[in-house]
């Protein structure tokens, strides 16, 4: 655990420590806003955004703040990325920022950035800091990625608005709407837990 | 330093540097984000008053917002109303046009729902139910024609479609058009709409 290289602290975030498919955190964006195949990308950049700088932020200050109020501190951290996200969002890409509604700004309240915080950035330097979220936004942008990809297609027959179905296809409305969410995600949950399975019986 | 005094100290400046670096990115982007809600307002009355090139408002109040819309030469093309009523979900935000005698809508526009996807966010969808709100008369209260019509020929003039398995939403939509068609005229009636747009010509 403690040798671990720069490679490894990137790598673990895409499957080992996936916060999607392994840790099972940040599960609200990950069932509400992978309907399209944009909001999903939105949405992860959205999260390494916000990740990334309170990572660097959070280990090049950790030794300020005192034990007692440092969860406070996190948030109020967080809570400002989060904020500056919004109005990006909101000036730039105004139809995005529509679609994604209110889970932007509850990207604060997303475990995996607290999470990493309390776990990695306040222990660790910050160049490892910076990679191990680089990692972990990799790894959830990955996720939703496939979540999105696989509701999109059969529930709309399109990736990314193309119409990549033909007409022949009627569109499984279920797969847009919350039950799809949770069904795509118990699939994909088992199918995880099948390829660890298999790779650690094979190592 | 005590320990209360030093978490006093971090919390203070956590928050004065994070309080002060929002304030900039707030007022870097205030202009940007609402000049972006003008132009989806100006693009939604343009495309709900065919001719116009321009608008302006001229009624605020009571849940609707009034605009004119105009041509290049300033001759009044009709009205635009943008009004919002309670849908199956939650807020609906549409915009009509009409003509300038308020006897027949021109266009609808929906510009914000949260219906079911699939079934009363149609609402949005030009085949399945914008199109049967061309050109209708609106000198009466309009009806909803239920079960659906499959044309826009079937139904009457002062009729409009329901979407099938969303009548709710489709009520919504006509609830709030019907409403803010009446306090239109009441407006009119009162001479306050046209009386501002007389002075201005």
């Amino acid at each position: 655990m403690k040798n671990r290289t720069l490679a490894e602290d990137f790598y673990k975030g895409l499957w080992q420590e996936n916060p999607i498919f392994r840790q099972l955190l940040g599960m609200c964006p990950t069932l509400a806003v992978t309907n399209a195949v944009i909001n999903g990308i939105a949405m992860g950049l959205a999260v390494a955004f916000v990740l990334i700088f309170s990572s660097v932020i959070i280990s090049s200050l950790k030794k300020i703040f005192p034990p007692q109020v440092r969860i406070a501190s996190y948030i109020v951290i967080i809570a400002t990325f989060v904020t500056i996200a919004d109005r990006f969002l909101q000036a730039f890409f105004p139809s995005i920022s529509k679609s994604l509604g209110p889970y932007v700004p509850l990207i604060v309240v997303n475990c995996i950035i607290l999470a990493r915080q309390e776990a990695f950035s306040s222990k660790n330097p910050v160049g490892r800091s910076f990679i191990d979220a680089l990692g972990m936004s990799a790894g959830f942008m990955l996720g939703l990625l496939i979540l999105s990809s696989i509701r999109e297609i059969l529930g709309s027959g399109t990736f990314l608005g193309y119409q990549v179905l033909g007409s022949w296809f009627k569109p499984w409305l279920i797969m847009i709407l919350p039950p799809g969410a949770f069904m795509t995600l118990g699939i994909l949950l088992a199918l995880a837990i099948q390829i660890e399975k298999k790779l650690k019986s094979r190592s | 330093m005590s320990l209360s005094a030093r978490i006093i100290l971090v919390l203070t400046c956590v928050g004065l540097l994070s309080g002060g670096f929002l304030a900039t990115v707030g007022l870097l982007t205030k202009e940007r984000i609402a000049l972006n809600r003008e132009k989806e307002i100006e693009e939604a009355i343009l495309a709900v008053v065919p001719g116009a090139s321009s608008s302006q408002k001229l009624y605020e109040g009571e849940g609707l917002t009034i605009y004119a819309g105009k041509d290049a030469s300033g001759v009044l093309r009709g009205y635009a109303i943008h009004a919002s009523g309670v849908g199956f979900q939650d807020k609906i935000v549409l915009m009509f046009g009409t003509n300038p005698a308020l006897t027949k809508i021109r266009k609808l526009a929906v510009l914000e729902q949260k219906e079911t996807p699939g079934l009363g966010a149609k609402i949005t969808d030009e085949e399945s139910f914008l199109r049967y709100w061309e050109e209708k008369d609106c000198t009466t209260e309009l009806k909803l024609r239920k079960p659906a019509a499959s044309s826009p020929q079937e139904l009457s003039p002062s009729e409009v479609n329901t979407i099938t398995g969303a009548t709710i939403s489709s009520e919504a939509v006509l609830k709030t058009v019907n409403l803010s068609l009446k306090l239109l005229k009441g407006l009119q009636l009162e001479r306050e709409l046209l009386g501002e747009e007389k002075d201005e010509e």
